[in-house]
């Protein structure tokens, strides 16, 4: 179900779903800002007006009572889209015209991003989306990227899957536009929004239609990325699977470690939790240090060992986006302790270092 | 390995090529599009849709946006005028004629065209 609008076209009314509507509207305003230097803009406006008129009013006759996207789809797809018709205008409009047109340009360039291009894409939309970045063919930059999985004896392949995760898609027209490094103006949307990239409004979640038709050979590399995708979120499920139990005995001794020492229990508790390990060496250290060094390592475990997990859970169950401040908390906590750990490390770890690789050859890791 | 390298540096050139081309061709149908509609109005009188269609039957326009602009430039400039007519389905629309001068422009544009086909035949037979 769709809520619909009344408008009157060229004086004619024609009820026009709600998604449609915006489509139109905006292909008609980006057409106003385009035509408006222009003497006469009015009527050439009307003339399209009339026209797109028209062309519902046939397909009114044929007994489809309301206007849906498709059709304005077809029409705008009959009409011209924006860029086709603005490229043809600059090799007859006047050169005072180009020259303002060259200017607008230079102001309509902002700061680029990197994205995956959903629109010109072979497997992921890396090359495409990096050669939006730096403005090259995405042909070239295929082409080069062919030649490092040679010369990188297939380096390449895994920074290209890192990248395809670490690289966000360009969804919206304001970041199909970042992409290019065009600011996000009206205009630059419309011109996106008429392209038929954009999908119009959430009720039209099929709408995502890109400019060209997926080739045969690009069909089966599709089929072939779905197929790696799905390995590899098996593949991370079972190493997480694999992965949780011993970061988890990790922790549980650090922990107990904690404990033993926090509440003066000393090294004695340790002896009858995990008798194995031969825990006098750490006799020779001062409390203190002790205590801050195991917290240190807990947190410089644990949370690496969290993240792993939410990630990979997340996979499987949808979770709401982490905010950035617990990111930030999160990370920051980490690198402490990491310094901390190094810290300790050097300072009371490398002065025993024998004594500790005699020790975990002597009890040979009995654990 | 060089045997691949310079089988993509040749796909390259060729595709460079062809955008050329196809460059060279679209200015060309631009070129030829005002006379040519004043050449279809000299005929007879139209409606736009006629124009369009004919037109595109030719192949010389892909969209039909890119005529209302040149209409009405062409209209602006007093070598086509229109009226609003009747049609037999829906409101009245724009039926577009040659004027006087639009018939004098016409037969400096044929002139020239005469001139630039001569010397391409020139060019090519010697």
């Amino acid at each position: 179900m769709k809520k619909t609008l009344t408008i009157n076209l060229g004086g004619t009314v024609f009820h026009i779903d709600e998604d449609a509507y915006q489509l139109l509207d905006k292909y008609l305003s980006n057409l106003r800002i385009h035509f408006k230097k222009e003497e006469g803009s009015d009527e050439i406006i009307n003339d399209f007006e009339m026209r797109i008129s028209e062309l519902f009013g046939e397909r009114i006759k044929l007994g489809y009572e309301v206007i849906t996207v498709v059709e304005v789809e077809s029409v705008i797809k009959r009409m011209g889209k924006p860029e086709e018709l603005f490229d043809t205008e600059e090799g007859t409009g006047a050169t005072t015209e180009q020259t303002q047109n060259t200017s607008a340009k230079e102001k309509q360039t902002g700061p680029r991003r990197l994205f995956r291009n959903p629109d010109d894409r072979m497997i992921g939309g890396i090359a495409g989306g990096f050669a939006a970045f730096v403005g090259w063919d995405p042909s070239v930059v295929r082409i080069l990227f062919f030649l490092l999985i040679f010369l990188t004896h297939g380096v390449a392949i895994l920074a290209y899957i890192l990248l395809w995760i670490v690289i966000p898609e360009a969804k919206t027209a304001a970041e199909k536009l970042q992409m290019s490094g065009k600011s996000v103006t009206i205009e630059n949307i419309g011109k996106t929004v008429t392209d038929g990239f954009e999908k119009v409004s959430e009720n039209v979640n099929d709408y995502i239609n890109s400019e060209k038709p997926r080739t045969f050979f690009q069909k089966i590399l599709d089929v072939f990325v779905a197929v790696v995708g799905t390995l590899l979120k098996i593949a991370l499920v079972l190493l997480a699977i694999l992965l949780f139990p011993p970061l988890l005995l990790i922790v549980f001794i650090l922990v107990v470690v904690l404990f033993a020492i926090v509440f003066g229990g000393g090294v004695g508790i340790l002896y009858s939790v995990l008798p194995n390990i031969h825990w006098g060496t750490l006799n020779l250290y001062p409390e203190g240090s002790l205590i801050l060094a195991s917290i240190a390592t807990i947190i410089m475990i644990a949370i690496p060992a969290v993240v792993v997990v939410y990630m990979i859970l997340s996979q499987i169950f949808k979770f709401k986006p982490v905010a950035n401040s617990v990111k930030w908390t999160f990370l920051i906590l980490w690198i402490i302790a990491v310094v901390t750990n190094v810290i300790f490390a050097v300072k009371f770890g490398l002065p025993f270092w024998g004594d500790w690789s005699n020790l975990s050859t002597n009890i040979g890791w009995q654990i | 390995m060089y045997c691949m390298v310079h089988w993509l540096c040749i796909y390259l050139q060729c595709k460079l090529n062809a955008m050329n081309a196809e460059n060279v061709k679209s200015q060309m149908r631009k070129g030829t599009l005002e006379y040519c509609i004043l050449l279809l109005l000299k005929k007879e009188p139209a409606y736009t849709s006629d124009i369009i269609q004919k037109l595109q039957e030719a192949r010389l326009i892909v969209v039909e946006g890119t005529l209302y602009p040149l209409l009405t430039r062409l209209k602006n400039s007093e070598l086509l005028s229109y009226q609003w007519i009747e049609s037999t389905q829906g409101p009245p629309r724009k039926y577009y004629q040659l004027t006087d001068k639009g018939e004098l422009f016409l037969g400096e544009l044929e002139a020239s065209w005469q001139e630039l086909n001569d010397t391409i035949n020139h060019i090519r037979n010697n």
